[in-house]
């Protein structure tokens, strides 16, 4: 093992649970999200004997591959399919009625708002509030830091107006 | 995570704060985490795992500080307990860390305690009559040959080092129903009823399960059988029937955290896997839990296919451990020896050529035990026909148990 390497079982335990928000509020449907996590998971332990830390970070280098499963995703199951899941998976009251759970509703209905912004915006916002830095959802999306801050503010905004229209 | 980046008004910070919480709090449910290591540890070799086990049990003990030697003993017993998680394919995400997630259960480590803590030990039931089976059939198949009963002498050629004193025995409260409705709601399953003989039937929308407590004779601890599965039910996974069989475990939280050394039969597209349960002992190694007869066991899959139709294995109880004297290796020997009869013209002579540690179950009602003893091995000949003679000894030193 490789000094400046983790092992993985490290690394998976500290991403599983942010890589998975990651997939989940791209696809919406929790389902999907295990089975694109699980895909993720099982490619970068095949290919963490390659994985050098000097050339990007951990967390860079799984959601490069998160981004690539989702994207690999989209790609076979079709946009229409995303937007028929996500919006078969919007969370509705009945769900979990307790007043205990409301949060969770709240936060479950704002991860499928992010699913249903444009791709760019909504890698941006889940990259970013999954705990990566401008620079790194920057070199993600191929492009600057600061294009990358832009970005993310403009889908915020964005998120924003779903979020007042829908409560209109 | 973060405060927001040049808020332009408070409804986008408070947008954001809302967006960390939903990212901080949006987790896979419980027992995934624990499936999918299960699922990328069954793609690996056994080599590999075995490797794996082996470099983190070295790692562990160089990084042992100096301590008492009784300290030494207890921590290497802990070691190997990790080792053999790694090898099972669970590694830290298996049964002993999902017990911190609240996914798992009765999967404690072993609580260790003083030398001799128990008291004295009922002995192992180990003296029946003779049913060797001939060696041309599978030790463990219903189409074993037919069973020589007669009296057999007993001669021993073999070698048996031991460079150990001491050896843990195990102990485990007798469950109750309570106990077993934990269990099966781990399972997600729920009661349906309490047959005669069992701690409880459950049912889940896949199989139903049947929790049973620990059997007098033959001993059995307290276990699960679920079946039938639904035909529905089938692993998608790379590697062969133990892989499976693995997987198939793990995602029901039920993949074994004790070492274990898989065996498989495929006979077709049908394949029994067991997974041969054993115990670490420190200077030793590992030894196998066997039944009354010296047969290994563990829990046993059986497989269609890639679909699997029934799974039987020991219930996850927590396990108390404790070391006492055993006796040495001549002891033992001699031991075996006086259980041979008197030689009598005609009676066949089996030559005794390996020994091994192994752990057998002492059931004594509310408590029972693993108790190390000595599995003696080797064969004769009757009529033409090769039996497997097996011998167990008790290694616990005599004057530690009850009779």
């Amino acid at each position: 093992m490789v000094a400046d390497r983790p092992p993985f079982e490290d690394l998976y335990r500290a991403y599983l649970g942010r890589i998975y928000a990651y997939v989940r509020a791209q696809v919406g449907s929790p389902s999907d999200a295990e089975d694109i996590t699980a895909q993720v998971f099982m490619n970068a332990y095949q290919a963490y004997a390659r994985f050098e830390a000097r050339n990007t970070t951990p967390a860079a280098w799984l959601f490069r591959i998160a981004r690539n499963a989702t994207l690999d995703h989209f790609r076979a199951h079709g946009r229409r399919e995303r937007l028929r899941r996500t919006i078969e998976h919007q969370p509705v009251a009945e769900e979990d009625p307790s007043g205990v759970a409301e949060e969770r509703i709240q936060y479950r209905a704002l991860m499928a708002r992010v699913a249903q912004l444009p791709e760019r915006q909504r890698d941006a916002i889940a990259l970013r509030h999954s705990g990566l830095s401008f620079e790194e959802v920057g070199a993600l999306l191929k492009c600057t830091e600061d294009a990358a801050k832009m970005l993310y503010h403009r889908a915020v905004k964005a998120l924003r107006e779903v979020v007042e229209k829908e409560a209109v | 995570m973060s405060e927001p980046d040049e808020p332009e008004d408070l409804e986008v910070a408070a947008l954001q704060r809302l967006l960390d919480d939903a990212f901080e709090t949006t987790r896979p449910r419980p027992g995934f985490e624990d499936e999918l290591w299960t699922r990328m540890q069954a793609t690996r070799p056994a080599g590999s795992r075995l490797r794996d086990a082996w470099l983190g049990l070295v790692q562990a003990i160089r990084e042992a500080p100096a301590v008492p030697m009784a300290a030494v003993a207890a921590v290497l017993v802990v070691v190997i307990g990790a080792g053999a998680l790694v090898y099972s394919g669970i590694g830290r995400g298996g049964a002993g860390s999902t017990a911190t997630s609240g996914a798992a259960f009765g999967s404690e480590p072993f609580a260790l305690s003083s030398p001799g803590a128990f008291g004295r030990l009922p002995a192992p039931g180990l003296a029946r009559g003779n049913t060797d089976r001939p060696t041309t059939a599978a030790p463990q198949s219903a189409t074993a040959g037919a069973a020589y009963t007669g009296p057999v002498a007993l001669k021993w050629t073999g070698t048996l080092n031991l460079t150990i004193s001491t050896a843990p025995v195990f102990r485990y409260h007798e469950p109750t129903t309570n106990t077993a409705d934990q269990f099966a709601t781990s399972l997600g399953a729920v009661l349906v009823s309490r047959p005669a003989g069992y701690l409880g039937s459950y049912q889940t929308t896949n199989y139903s399960v049947r929790v049973r407590g620990t059997v007098q004779s033959p001993a059995r601890e307290p276990s699960y059988n679920i079946l039938p599965i639904s035909s529905t039910d089938i692993i998608d996974t790379a590697g062969g029937p133990a892989d499976l069989a693995l997987v198939f475990l793990g995602e029901r939280s039920l993949a074994p955290t004790w070492q274990l050394t898989p065996e498989v039969v495929v006979s077709g597209d049908v394949a029994k896997v067991t997974l041969d349960r054993q115990f670490g002992v420190t200077g030793y190694g590992y030894a196998y839990l066997v039944d009354d007869s010296g047969a290994r066991y563990g829990v046993e899959v059986d497989l269609q296919g890639n679909r699997p139709t029934s799974a039987t294995g020991p219930m996850p109880l927590n396990l108390e451990s404790a070391p006492y004297s055993i006796i040495s290796a001549d002891a033992a020997v001699q031991s075996v020896l006086a259980s041979s009869p008197v030689p009598a013209s005609g009676t066949p002579t089996a030559t005794l050529t390996s020994a091994e540690l192994v752990y057998s179950l002492v059931v004594a009602g509310d408590h029972s035990f693993y108790e190390p003893s000595f599995l003696f091995s080797g064969t004769y000949t009757v009529n033409g026909t090769t039996y497997v003679k097996r011998v167990l000894v008790p290694a616990v030193d005599p004057t530690q148990r009850s009779s």
